[in-house]
């Protein structure tokens, strides 16, 4: 059993090498690098089976944990990051065209490579359970996200999507430092452990805390794009290269979320922050929840919906955050998200091959799809069920297990709100099923897609039923071996 | 505990109000001056002052600014390593040596490519 801390290292070695075989290699053709990059990761993946759980001995436990949800994410991570690679490959035609060098695929090896460590901060966030860890491994994915969002240089959209992304995710990680001060201020402590530990005791001033754990919340929010801070998402979805639009809905969020988590556990068991905070997140969730599903209604650019439907899943996702101390709200956020990975990455993955030939994201370009090829169709159909929430498919599931925990704590309001919500969403996600099914295509040429993307497509579609069906595997590998604690497969 | 950022505040209340004071005095003591068009120019050094403000830099300085900044907080961090470097070996484990010396190859394997992509070429 290897410990959990090797597998970071070997991640980020496997960036440096990929960097290393861009700027040495004679070769014109820079595919090779994503390949590299998808075997490594395939590998550094099989490995998380085979590591070390426990973190008793380990000389680094204070600021890095290795439980099951750590490992779990580490895992999310490196799968997040290998369909990223699957789909550069795939786009790779629409990079090249905006970032133009002294040879034709100048640029590209940088652009398969900086995923990697992006790969490295989310996972090492997974684990982080210390202010500064979690600081460093935040900057280290969002630095590499400032230069992926702005790397199509020649294309105006992207530009303009990365200077919003920088100033709004600099400001927000100045919000976000600013709250740890505060709370380091207070408590003399940057380890999640002992905060605890202070919060729980008496003599803790509370009007600075609470300051301190709103800023840090606020900073979050920004990460998780829930409203009201959600201003930059669609422009920066919809300026930046599709892979990149695909990492930071999935990678981004799932880092903001299981971060949240681990500072939501800390201070929401505190009495005198308890019912504060909750009200916050509460109204958070439902913001979210409207504010998304509202605006997602009328857009009709694919990547702009997806935005807005970014913004709707964080507003649910929320909900259980709120429900933290319910028995299941930790799995509910985690399965969910897992399930948002599944069917986010799937509608990416066809969007990508759909816009390459027909040249934009548009909605209209999907019209007569299922003519066209029946085969993506299906699969952008699986991942618009999942995204609504039809039962057999895993975001049924999801979303089932995240009105449960908000049934279990009372949360009636959020219950409506989410209910009423869904059904807002079957109408916009069924607007893209309208386009493939019941309108006549602009033309009947198939979408070609590469035998790598068919494959990455197959099995996404595949498990969305498969875990919605039978989600037992994802619950198992986030409780652990039997314990005494409450488990939802015993019951 | 908000005692102790007394002193804080007090400075922010003496640089607000240097500086409205001054302000303030400058606009009862002064004489308004007259404005033309030659007294609204850019002043530089008494030169008559050339073109735009902000004309368009190469990225060539910024990529040299950028390695400057890399190397030079290579250096602040190596400072106080090197200063406990003896005694922490002595009282712990060679440990303190390792870390630094894969902070510096990572650092390394940045310069090596910035060399090879020809960031420091200026002929280019």
């Amino acid at each position: 059993m290897m410990p959990a801390i090797y597998l970071e290292a070997i991640v980020l070695t496997l960036g440096v090498l990929l960097v290393l075989m861009e700027a040495f290699s004679n070769s014109e053709e820079k595919t090779p690098v994503a390949w590299l990059g998808i075997v490594g990761l395939t590998f550094v993946f099989i490995l998380t089976f085979f590591t070390a759980n426990d973190l008793s001995a380990s000389p680094y436990s204070a600021f890095y944990h290795a439980d099951f949800r750590a490992i779990f994410f580490k895992r999310f991570a490196l799968l997040t990051t290998i369909v990223v690679l699957v789909l550069s490959i795939e786009y790779r035609g629409v990079v090249q065209k905006y970032v133009f060098g002294s040879r034709p695929q100048a640029g590209l090896g940088e652009f398969y490579a900086l995923p990697v460590f992006t790969c490295a901060g989310l996972m090492w966030m997974a684990s982080a359970v210390d202010f500064i860890m979690i600081f460093v491994s935040l900057e280290l994915v969002t630095i590499s996200f400032y230069i992926l969002v702005a790397y199509m240089r020649r294309n105006a959209g992207s530009l303009e999507a990365g200077v919003k992304y920088l100033i709004l995710s600099a400001l927000s990680t100045g919000f976000f430092v600013y709250g740890i001060t505060w709370i380091y201020g207070v408590t003399g402590q940057t380890s999640l452990e002992k905060i605890g530990a202070i919060l729980l005791g008496l003599k803790v001033s509370h009007g600075p805390l609470l300051f301190g754990f709103m800023l840090v919340l606020t900073g979050l929010g920004f990460k998780i794009a829930c409203a009201p801070f959600q201003i930059w998402v669609p422009d920066v979805y919809q300026g930046a290269p599709t892979p990149v639009t695909a990492f930071l809905s999935v990678g981004s969020k799932a880092a903001g979320f299981i971060v949240l988590m681990r500072v939501a556990e800390v201070f929401l068991p505190v009495p005198w922050i308890n019912h504060k905070a909750v009200t916050i997140l509460v109204a958070l969730a439902a913001l979210s929840l409207l504010y998304g599903n509202l605006a997602a209604m009328p857009q009709h650019n694919l990547k702009r919906l997806m935005a807005y439907s970014s913004i709707a899943h964080a507003g649910y996702i929320l909900i259980a955050v709120a429900c933290i101390g319910s028995r299941y709200a930790n799995i509910a956020v985690s399965f969910y998200l897992a399930g948002y990975l599944l069917m986010t990455l799937l509608t990416f993955l066809v969007m990508a091959a759909v816009a390459n030939q027909a040249g934009g994201d548009d909605i209209v370009h999907f019209n007569g799809l299922g003519k066209r090829s029946p085969y993506l169709a299906f699969a952008m159909l699986a991942a618009m069920a999942s995204l609504a929430g039809i039962p057999l498919t895993v975001g049924f599931f999801g979303k089932f297990l995240i009105f449960y925990v908000a049934y279990e704590k009372g949360q009636f309001l959020l219950m409506g709100i989410g209910v009423l919500t869904v059904a807002a969403g079957f109408y916009y996600y069924f607007k893209v099923v309208r386009a493939m099914y019941w309108k006549e295509p602009a033309d009947d040429t198939p979408v070609r897609t590469s035998p790598l993307t068919g494959a990455t497509i197959a099995a996404l579609a595949f498990c969305i039923f498969f875990l919605g069906v039978y989600p037992a595997p994802v619950i198992r590998a986030l409780e652990g071996p039997p314990s005494d604690n409450p488990r939802l497969l015993a019951r | 505990m908000i005692k102790d950022y007394l002193p804080i505040l007090i400075q922010a209340v003496v640089a607000i109000g240097f500086a409205a004071s001054a302000l303030v005095v400058s606009i009862i003591l002064g004489k308004a001056g007259k404005r033309n068009p030659t007294k609204d120019t850019a002043y530089e050094c008494g030169m008559l002052p050339e073109g735009n403000a902000q004309p368009r830099f190469s990225v060539k300085f910024y990529q040299v600014a950028m390695l400057f900044i890399l190397f030079d907080i290579e250096i602040v961090f190596m400072y106080p390593w090197a200063v406990v470097f003896r005694e922490f070996v002595r009282a712990h484990h060679p440990v303190i040596f390792w870390s630094m010396l894969s902070f510096v190859s990572i650092l390394t394997v940045g310069y090596v490519y910035a060399i090879k992509k020809g960031a420091l070429d200026w002929k280019k």
